[in-house]
């Protein structure tokens, strides 16, 4: 009764409280979330359109202070496994993504206190110089701030000398669960809390960016804690207007700290489909394809998706724990139009680019992921020589020998 | 109620993959409530120099593989049968037992009775595709004293799946003795793998198609735990191919035991482990 009274409210385009929609969350068929997710998706979209765009996903370091339970991916500070991209290797990883139609770098890495602020501004311009029309997606919050500390400049000035430097846009990664409790259960509290990563968004929007929001769910969060992580952004949306898109992705995790187990797939289809209810104002929605298989990511265009993210070159991050599902721009369109939808690329703030890429010119096929750095790759980039260190590591390692 | 020609035409040919489920769904648990049954099954190759390990929890030992000979076959299933006293034995593909009797002159029913004599209990699976005489075939390991796993597709060729499902609709009416139908197809295609939708509409017809067979099942390691969990909101009841081995390389808590009735309870319903032969295990 209770659920088809709250049913009822959304089929009229009203706004859900939290109650409302912890109910439809915990008690709701899965088919009806479906159905209700959908019914949004198909009145935003109603040119059925699902987009996606073809960027590469790099991260730059792997060497990071932040020490996240959850994170498979991160090296701590002088490891032998812990790397740093070299300009000259981030140049040539843009070349090959503008081969295959891409247009976008998502840029994100360790929280390494050996690079400062200064090379990211140096990399940021070195990128603008070469490749003008190349957008730079790059930096969640919580990189943001470890620059804020690490330069000891208020968050405000590091995302204007970033912007003059050249960044286009922010990722929302880092956001977990924006819920202090959980955060200081993950271990990840130092690295932003909840108000500090909304604090870098609302900075960054009323400087005029566009950014995305994320939850990864799945860890140590009560159902009710992933709803006022999805309120709290609202919240924000309400006053800035600046998320252009949410992703949400089940914790990885395979090789944490953490460890435990992965959501199921019915659990990620409720949960999209959720935020698809409680997001009103944000309007679009990806489906991760990355953490859920390319057949729950497609099913995720039936609960409220209607966007398939990014045509991956590269991810190091969630294959670290566990997840390694690779669909190149071939598979993703087929994908698109098997479910009855039209395929169009976009670019980050979701302005249609046009047709699939592969129509228009031939585009060698992707059928596995590139990595960040070819196994055994120890090299150090010269230009690092250039950067002061703030570890002793670091230190030792940028002392040139003689 | 039983739908129309022209609706199933219409259910084929939509988008709309969540109306398909909750039809689907209704058939469902029109059989079956909120049960959702699974065997964990520990496979041991046909080969029979190879050695036979059968973890105690298993429901279902399943001789997997081409047999090389009937004397192979038989001597097989022997072995394996000394060694897992008790728990159900099913073995073969019998399409590939269509094809021994043929090669070795002499009738399936003999193969199939040398078999049962030997220890088998259950033929592993019949793949309709690929049968040369389906509703003989499927008689005769009835008639031999053996039970048919459950009926499977080796390949999908067809992009309508209902003059298929239609087929099995016949089958069933004609032999009434298929327990489960697993419609996914076991060989997959890499180059142009089937999709999320395809799949679970296929799971989705064949539940409203071939209402007279009580099981539709997925196969948990072959789909995949997603797809598979998935599969079990639009019309399929039964999981088959859970892992026998007792816990997981990450803990109890991931052993598959466990992650199965997880994904089970997850998806809504109610876990209830059997055997190979279909019985409700303690």
């Amino acid at each position: 009764m209770m659920i088809d009274r709250i049913a009822e409210k959304v089929r009229a385009g009203e706004r859900l409280s939290g109650d409302e929609a912890l109910e439809l969350y915990r008690n709701a068929p899965t088919a009806l979330l479906g159905r209700l997710a959908d019914a949004i998706r198909a009145r935003k979209h109603a040119d059925g359109i699902v987009s996606y765009i073809i960027d590469r996903n790099v991260n730059y370091t792997n060497v990071c202070v932040a020490k996240c339970n959850f994170c498979a991916f991160y090296r701590p500070v002088g490891s032998p496994e812990g790397y740093v991209l070299g300009f000259d290797e981030l140049f040539r990883k843009i070349d090959e993504t503008i081969a295959v139609g891409g247009v976008q770098l998502l840029l994100q890495g360790g929280h390494n206190p050996d690079l400062p602020l200064t090379w990211y501004e140096d990399l940021f311009r070195a990128i603008k110089r070469r490749y003008p029309s190349f957008k730079l997606h790059a930096l969640s919050p919580p990189e943001v701030i470890h620059l804020s500390r690490l330069s000891q400049l208020p968050v405000p000035t590091i995302i204007d000398r970033l912007i003059t430097a050249g960044l286009d846009s922010i990722p929302g990664g880092g956001a977990e669960i924006l819920v202090d409790r959980v955060r200081r259960l993950l271990h990840c509290d130092g690295k932003a809390t909840a108000d500090e990563w909304l604090g870098v968004m609302r900075h960054a929007h009323h400087a005029g960016l566009r950014t995305t929001a994320t939850m990864m769910y799945g860890t140590v969060e009560t159902d009710q804690e992933r709803l006022e992580h999805l309120l709290r952004l609202r919240a924000l949306q309400d006053e800035t207007g600046g998320f252009t898109a949410f992703i949400t992705w089940s914790y990885q995790p395979d090789h944490t700290e953490l460890g435990g187990r992965e959501a199921t797939g019915v659990e990620y289809l409720r949960t999209l489909a959720i935020a698809r209810l409680v997001l009103d104002n944000v309007d679009n929605l990806q489906a991760s394809w990355v953490t859920q298989g390319g057949k729950v990511g497609q099913l995720s265009l039936a609960y409220g998706a209607n966007d398939m993210g990014s045509v991956m070159i590269e991810e190091n991050v969630v294959r670290a724990a566990g997840a390694s599902y690779c669909m190149d721009e071939v598979e993703i369109v087929r994908n698109i139009e098997d479910a009855g939808f039209v395929a169009r690329r976009r670019s980050m703030h979701y302005e249609i680019l046009g047709d699939p890429i592969f129509r228009e010119r031939e585009v060698p096929r992707m059928l596995e992921l590139a990595t960040a750095r070819a196994a055994g790759d120890t090299s150090v980039p010269e230009e690092l020589l250039n950067y002061p260190a703030r570890s002793r590591a670091g230190k030792q390692r940028r002392v040139i020998p003689n | 109620m039983p739908v129309s020609d022209r609706e199933l035409a219409s259910l084929a040919a939509t988008h709309d993959i969540i109306s398909v489920g909750m039809l689907a769904d209704d058939v469902r648990r029109r059989h079956h409530g909120l049960q959702t049954t699974f065997v964990r099954v520990a496979d041991v190759s046909a080969d029979v120099d190879a050695p036979v390990s059968v973890p105690a929890a298993a429901g279902e030992v399943r001789v997997v593989g081409t047999p090389a000979s009937r004397a192979a076959a038989v001597e097989r299933v022997r072995q394996v049968a000394a060694t897992a006293p008790g728990i159900a034995l099913s073995a073969f593909s019998l399409s590939d037992l269509e094809e021994l009797a043929a090669r070795e002159h002499v009738p399936l029913r003999a193969v199939l009775e040398e078999l049962h004599a030997a220890g088998l209990d259950l033929v592993a699976q019949a793949p309709v595709d690929r049968l040369r005489h389906a509703r003989r075939s499927i008689e005769e390991i009835n008639i031999s004293g053996l039970v048919l796993a459950r009926l499977t597709v080796d390949q999908t060729s067809s992009a309508d799946p209902l003059p298929f499902l239609k087929s099995v609709v016949e089958l069933q009416r004609a032999v009434a003795v298929i327990r489960a139908f697993a419609p996914l197809p076991r060989r997959i295609n890499a180059a142009v793998p089937t999709t999320g939708y395809e799949d679970v509409k296929r799971v989705a017809l064949a539940r409203i198609v071939v209402d007279a067979v009580p099981s539709i099942q997925v196969d948990w390691s072959l789909y995949g735990p997603k797809l598979a969990q998935v599969a079990l909101t639009m019309g399929a009841d039964d999981v088959d191919g859970v892992s026998a081995e007792g816990e997981s390389t990450e803990g109890r808590r991931r052993a598959p035991l466990e992650e199965i009735r997880r994904n089970i309870r997850a998806a809504g319903q109610e876990p209830v482990e059997r055997n190979g032969r279909f019985e409700v295990r303690g």
